[in-house]
């Protein structure tokens, strides 16, 4: 007993003690979650089996009939365009910025801070902020437009299956533009200024400075951005509850809110574990590639 | 051109841009102010006629958001508190050791990091269902946020942790402390700035968190600000000053405590991140 406990205060057992709790806790309820789901998704659920573990198996009964539903490929579809525009804009217009920034003058640092407000704030409240800028009628965001002379009528942003998905495209690009552009930053930060100087006295113009330094020195950023962009992109669910809950007629509808509307709309819970399974195996593939990118940076 | 005419450019294009990005939320606490008759003007006015500042103290009582913003705080702080417990601990000792299960445990970490909360909640609410959990909603939600966002705070704390100097802590040893003393006299104060940044960065997320709260959570009198701000918003509404009112109160003591303390939060965020 006094072994034990000297080992927890002062050896060994101090550490484990330290990482075991949370890794146990974690493993409740995060790996024994994905796990379940895993075995749900080759069940059959109903809401009377709901509160019992033993329930029929089914096999891939529950894939077959999700694949088989007729908006199974638009919603893939839907979501592999949320995903490359929003990871796109936000990128392009973070680094934009970013380099912008970069420019070193007074305030810079502070201004560039204050753009992470975008990030910080409760999606719900981005959600409800953009679904009234874009309302059809009365949104400002019609009204700006319509005085750059870009459109001549108004677009009903959420109401049209055309830019329902748009809608929500153009708040997620607005909400992680300014997380983009802060990593970005410090990427750029850590480039040596003597790499610059020395092609500027090679005669080297900015373009070509941008493109055989500025991108290769990146390289690592850029593509642990891009695998951090997939992996919120997919996590954006409360825009889609906020802005168009996934309608009109599943327009706007991507796999992420069509596992939440399966389950806890719908109430079948089986096609919504597949779903879900279907798309952690994505995030997964995506997160492995981050952990790859930021290696050498992991081991500090 | 000058260096303080080139500085006072950029910084007046700066300024511009922000404006334009901000613009959103500025618009959110100009319409809460506006009339019914006047939000809904063509071309919109960009200042309020006259300022509804009374729609504040009525939007609060009207849909009870004393009781909305408490449970929020309720549910936040208690994330926060579990988050901050078991977390610390499991950060120094990633930190601090550098071998295969180190690298395997952060794999692991890194892994939970990115499960997203709408395709984790089916198995969860049907977990918690199973094990009578949803018989006390809000414990249900902390303990569903705690999972989900303790593996970012503890890649935020390691970083922290990386940069305490291993020195101090032997040096402590040296003199005759226990592990656990030089943990908690020397390690925990040294690092105390960077847990606390973390902290509030997961209080934040926790304070707007939807998916797990609008899941499990059924009775109203227990449901966070998140939750009663999507059910004000119905399909066809048209009272948009009061919505944005709801969200202006929601959101700001956010805003507040993050341009106060933006330069730690940017700091701290941008070390764990990519590094």
């Amino acid at each position: 007993m006094r072994r034990l406990y000297s080992s927890l205060v002062d050896g060994r057992g101090f550490d484990l003690c330290l990482i075991g709790v949370p890794l146990a806790f974690l493993i409740v309820l995060s790996g024994l979650p994905l796990v379940y789901n895993v075995v749900m998704s080759f069940q059959a659920v109903d809401m009377f089996s709901l509160g019992s573990f033993i329930r029929p198996w089914v096999g891939f009964q529950n894939y077959r009939e999700l694949v088989a539903q007729p908006e199974f490929w638009p919603i893939m579809g839907h979501t592999a365009t949320f995903l490359a525009a929003s990871i796109a804009g936000q990128f392009l217009l973070g680094f934009a910025l970013a380099l912008f920034f970069w420019l070193d003058f007074p305030g810079a640092s502070w201004l560039r801070g204050l753009f992470l407000v975008s990030w910080v704030m409760p999606g719900l409240v981005v959600g409800a902020v953009w679904n009234w800028l874009l309302s059809g009628d009365f949104g400002v965001f019609n009204f700006v437009l319509r005085e750059l002379h870009v459109i001549s009528g108004n677009v009903f942003w959420r109401s049209d299956p055309t830019f329902a998905l748009w809608s929500v495209i153009i708040a997620n690009i607005w909400l992680g533009t300014s997380f983009n552009m802060i990593l970005l930053s410090v990427g750029l930060s850590s480039i040596p200024a003597d790499l610059y100087e020395a092609a500027e006295l090679d005669g080297a113009g900015a373009l070509t400075r941008f493109w055989t330094i500025t991108l290769p020195m990146m390289r690592s950023t850029i593509g642990a951005l891009i695998s951090l962009g997939l992996i919120f992109t997919l996590q954006q669910f409360d825009l889609f509850a906020a802005i168009t809950s996934g309608g009109p007629n599943n327009a706007s509808n991507v796999a992420q809110y069509w596992a939440w509307d399966l389950s806890f709309k719908q109430y079948d819970f089986a096609k919504g574990a597949a779903i879900s399974v279907i798309m952690i195996a994505v995030v997964m593939l995506a997160s492995v590639y981050y952990v790859r990118s930021t290696r050498h940076e992991v081991r500090g | 051109m000058s260096e303080t005419f080139r500085n006072r450019l950029l910084l007046l294009v700066a300024l511009a841009l922000a404006a334009v990005y901000l613009f959103p939320l500025y618009w959110m606490y100009i319409t809460a102010l506006k009339t019914g008759s006047e939000m809904f003007r063509t071309p919109p006015s960009f200042w309020p006629d006259e300022p509804q500042w009374a729609i504040f103290p009525f939007v609060f009582q009207l849909k009870g958001m004393a009781q909305f913003l408490w449970n929020s705080v309720v549910i936040a702080s208690g994330s926060v508190a579990l988050i901050a417990c078991l977390g610390t601990g499991a950060a120094y000792v990633l930190a601090r050791y550098r071998n295969v299960w180190v690298d395997v445990g952060l794999f692991l970490v890194l892994m939970l990091q990115v499960l997203p909360a709408s395709l984790m909640i089916t198995p969860i609410f049907v977990l918690f269902t199973l094990t009578g959990l949803l018989d006390f909603p809000r414990t249900a939600v902390v303990l569903a946020i705690a999972a989900k966002s303790m593996p970012f705070f503890i890649v935020l704390v390691r970083a922290t942790f990386m940069s305490v100097p291993m020195e101090l802590e032997e040096a402590a040893l040296v003199d005759g402390n226990s592990r656990a003393g030089a943990f908690w006299s020397i390690v925990l104060p040294l690092a105390r700035n960077g847990i606390l940044v973390s902290a509030i960065l997961i209080f934040m997320q926790a304070f707007g968190e939807f998916v797990y709260s609008k899941s499990l959570i059924q009775e109203i009198e227990l449901q966070p600000s998140s939750v009663g701000l999507n059910a004000f918003m119905g399909p066809n509404t048209n009272e948009w000053n009061r919505i944005m009112a709801f969200a202006s109160i929601y959101v700001t003591p956010i805003l507040a405590t993050f341009v106060l303390l933006q330069r730690r939060i940017v700091s701290g965020l941008t070390s764990g991140a990519l590094k």
